[in-house]
């Protein structure tokens, strides 16, 4: 009986009954979906105003609109096929609007796209191809949801998601089918129903479901903070951080009724895959919990019952969640955010944590050592002070000033630097970077530091800076900046890299893995070079994980320095998977990975990898020393 | 609860300490000063106390205008308002002096107990809080890591040597000095520090005390500790050497 018809039928005409019945149900179902909607908007909008917020520079903004949403290119990148069967959802919708627009018209006797016409014919063609996509992509998602059934979308199904996926598919397929009746039949008026229908109970779904994804998400992206983990500034003077629902900002609010909960962000969680009460997706859903129940208005805790104050501190700050996020959420700043809530008032009371914010508020640096074994290092290794005279100020930090695996790598570095006929100097008198108060949300030590520094900075007229640290590179180029301006710094990788072809390229058949750090990495964006320095040195090899699906070290987020983890080590999870490459080295980029995988492989005993810096692979290649 | 914490600016215990001119002092130019260590731990004992039993806690301090930012720490810390006797030459004071300063800024007070530091890091005499106490002509403590209030008093716990303790108890009002390690300390937060500008700093002057505080004993020079290393090989197979060495580390070095 169905035969294809080469154009899409329409009902030819409509009764004035049916008029009047399509514009009652229009009305009735955006209603119902503004009464849902409203209040989600309304949240939003009397959220505070995030007064770091700048639209400018907009190019990136809507690059980033443009390959994120419209091409999916991070759903799809980081999730192949599932990423591209939500894809061609997404696209179906989108090839949808006119069609849609057109089907209502054409219901009130008003249709402006006839399906005979040659542009109808080619734009139907066109949205039907799309339709056929979308058909097929929701099908894969619906197997995907309830046969596949990966943990990261929740252990209970979600029958909402089901029955979503049902109308979609009945859109499509209705769609589909008037290209199989003629415009006369009586089906024709049928299929067209079924499919108003469908949209009109479709629409009110989306407002209090994951689905309104659908309507913020590509705000979400457009509007993000600019920039990866960006820590916003604290305004005024009772600004403290994230505490209560008064100080959560529009664009959290906005991100958090943006979840789609898809688990990406828990899917690549170190502390959610090694046992710990952390979950990212949690903590955004708990802050939409929070939204919903109490409101922007309330003073209510943040950390309580919607969110736990241990789950906060468990974050290695790695970013991977925040990387991964689809539709533009930015975990670290209200994972930081919730930290200063608790750190800044002093409700986080941890033995480790205290002591490490008592040795930066008196001392230099994180160990709580003091400054005079700084000054022993360096004068037992002879390294110059920076006098203004150098290139460039070789910037040590807490682990090359008083670790002992970190001085070996800052020695290597001074010697490749030597080598390299660079000349540069260390300062006199150095302070933490701030690193890890910055992340465990101490911002008054962290002010401090930042203070200092870009004091004694200004003073030595420092102008380009190299620091073996990714966790120092980062908070001095983009932490620092809320307190001044900081001198221009690269990592001793990139440095490194630029001189490639005038280090010795060893061949000794030796295979090394190379661990990304988080910080250096996501944070970065710098995953080329450090793998030029280690294709200097030997063969490279690619852990399981590799350049922005690292996994952390476990180490970040001041974690390092905090008592024993829950559950499993991080770093035990990662050294296993480096190990199990094979690889006769693993190749670090990073003090604080180093020292975590040190003690990790230790454990190993006898066969373990050799574990170098990036730095101590180069040196080695040189000529003994005193020969150059 | 009323209590007084007096507690003394010390230099960083990082800083280079270099000797002044005239040999008697050292140089405070571009020293960095800190709160002085065992007054941490008095400031944290009667914050702790005060959140137990209530009441106020007043933060006392003589020096120079530098002192500010440790009164600023103490006032974030959690007490609630200080006092400041201004006086420059602290270096040419005696602990008589200062105690007598002290004991004069506490009297009007009238507070029911008053903390300091066992000792400070800089002169490390341990007199200034015994002194105060004998001023003021009240009982106390000294050497105190524990602190507990009983319905008649206090019941304190005092550091002995060699490891032993010794559990006291003695009526209030009372002067304690207190040991560093007794608790743990509390960071300073980003609220307590913009809290603190608002709570009251009076300063008075050694003048306005009207207390001779004239000193008794002068500081005739200040020197540097000579550094020293020695060498010495002990003769002997490894067995007897072994021997030799661990006789010298028990007796000598007092290490084992």
């Amino acid at each position: 009986m169905l035969a294809f018809t080469a154009t899409l039928a329409e009902p030819q005409h409509f009764s004035l009954a049916e008029k009047l019945l399509l514009v009652v149900l229009v009305a009735a179902s955006a209603g119902a979906f503004w009464h849902r909607f409203g209040v989600v908007l309304d949240k939003i909008l009397k959220s505070k105003k995030d007064p770091s917020f700048h639209l400018f520079p907009i190019g990136k903004r809507i690059w980033d609109f443009v390959c994120e949403v419209l091409f999916q290119t991070k759903v799809i990148r980081q999730r192949p096929l599932p990423g591209l069967a939500h894809a061609f959802v997404f696209w179906g919708f989108c090839a949808f609007v006119l069609v849609t627009l057109n089907h209502f018209a054409a219901g009130l006797g008003l249709g402006f796209l006839n399906p005979a016409s040659f542009f109808g014919r080619f734009y139907t063609y066109f949205a039907a191809v799309f339709a056929l996509a979308c058909a097929v992509g929701i099908l894969g998602l619906f197997v995907r949801r309830f046969l596949v059934r990966p943990k990261w979308l929740g252990e209970k199904l979600s029958w909402e998601s089901g029955f979503i996926a049902f109308l979609i598919f009945l859109l499509m397929v209705t769609y589909l089918a008037s290209f199989f009746v003629a415009n006369a039949d009586p089906a024709t008026r049928i299929l067209w129903w079924v499919h108003t229908l469908t949209l009109l109970t479709f629409l009110p779904i989306i407002p209090h479901t994951k689905h309104l994804h659908l309507i913020l998400s590509p705000a979400t992206v457009f509007l993000s903070r600019g920039g990866f983990s960006q820590i916003p500034p604290l305004v005024g003077d009772e600004d403290f951080g994230l505490i209560a629902g008064t100080d959560l900002t529009q664009l959290t609010s906005l991100q958090a009724y943006s979840c789609v909960e898809c688990g990406r962000c828990t899917e690549h969680c170190p502390a959610a895959n090694t046992g710990k009460l952390l979950n990212p997706k949690e903590i955004i859903l708990g802050l939409r919990g929070y939204l919903n129940d109490l409101g922007p208005a309330s003073e209510e805790p943040l950390l309580g019952k919607y969110n736990a104050q241990e789950a906060a501190f468990q974050c290695t700050t790695c970013g991977a969640c925040e990387f991964q996020c689809p539709v533009g959420i930015e975990h670290l700043p209200i994972i930081v955010g919730l930290r200063r809530g608790a750190v800044n008032t002093g409700a986080w009371e941890d033995e480790y944590g205290s002591k490490l914010f008592l040795a930066l508020e008196r001392g230099a640096n994180a160990h709580g050592l003091p400054a005079s074994e700084r000054d022993k290092f360096i004068e037992k290794q002879g390294l110059p002070i920076f006098d203004g005279t150098q290139e460039y100020c070789l910037w040590l930090g807490c682990m090359g000033g008083y670790d002992p695996k970190g001085r070996e790598i800052i020695a290597d570095f001074a010697r490749v630097m030597n080598f390299l006929g660079t000349s540069f100097g260390v300062l006199r008198k150095e302070k933490c970077c701030g690193d890890p108060v910055r992340r465990l949300g101490n911002d008054l030590v962290f002010q401090q530091l930042a203070d200092a520094n870009l004091e004694a900075f200004a003073q030595s007229k420092v102008k380009k800076v190299v620091s073996i640290c990714p966790h120092c590179v980062r908070t001095i180029q983009e932490d620092w900046k809320e307190y001044g301006t900081p001198p221009a710094i690269e990592h001793h990788s990139e440095f490194l890299a630029r001189f490639a072809d005038k280090l010795p390229k060893q061949s000794n058949g030796e295979t090394i893995v190379f661990h990304d750090p988080c910080y250096l990495g996501r944070y970065r964006n710098v995953y080329d070079e450090p793998r030029a320095v280690v294709g200097l040195a030997g063969e490279l090899v690619e852990a399981p994980r590799n350049h922005e699906r690292s996994f952390c070290c476990g180490a970040g987020g001041g974690l390092v320095f905090l008592g024993e983890e829950t559950g499993e080590r991080v770093s035990h999870v990662r050294a296993a998977e480096l190990v199990a490459t094979g690889a006769s080295t693993v190749g670090t980029a990073c003090p604080f990975c180093n020292s975590m995988f040190r003690d990790a492989l230790a454990e190993k005993g006898e066969g373990a990898p050799q574990l170098l810096d990036i730095a101590q692979l180069t040196a080695r290649g040189l000529p003994e020393r005193g020969a150059s | 609860m009323k209590i007084i914490v007096a507690i003394k600016q010390v230099p960083e215990r990082d800083a280079q300490v270099r000797i002044d001119a005239a040999g008697k002092w050292i140089e405070e130019s571009g020293l960095q000063y800190a709160l002085n260590e065992s007054d941490a731990y008095a400031l944290e004992e009667a914050l702790q106390l005060k959140e137990k039993h209530g009441g106020e806690v007043v933060v006392l301090t003589a020096g120079p205008e530098r002192v500010g930012p440790t009164i600023r720490e103490a006032l974030a810390k959690g007490a609630d308002r200080a006092i400041h006797i201004d006086c420059a030459d602290l270096g040419s004071r005696d602990a008589l002096g200062v105690a007598k300063l002290l004991a004069a800024a506490v009297k009007p007070e009238n507070p029911d107990l008053v903390l300091t530091g066992l000792q400070s890091d800089d002169l490390g005499q341990g007199q200034t809080g015994v002194i105060l106490a004998e001023l003021l002509g009240l009982p106390h403590s000294s050497l105190i890591l524990h602190v507990e209030k009983t319905d008649s008093g206090l019941t304190v716990k005092r550091e002995l040597e060699e490891g032993w303790f010794r559990t006291i108890e003695l009526p209030l009002p009372a002067v304690l000095t207190i040991q560093s390690g007794g608790n743990k300390l509390r960071y300073a937060t980003l609220m307590g520090i913009k809290r603190a500008k608002t709570k009251e700093v009076r300063t008075v002057t050694a003048a306005e005390l009207a207390v001779d505080s004239a000193p008794v004993a002068v500081l005739e020079r200040v020197a540097l500790p000579q550094k020293q290393k020695s060498t010495q090989i002990l003769p002997g197979n490894p067995k007897e050497a072994a021997a030799a060495l661990v006789e010298k580390l028990k007796f000598e070095a007092r290490v084992l």
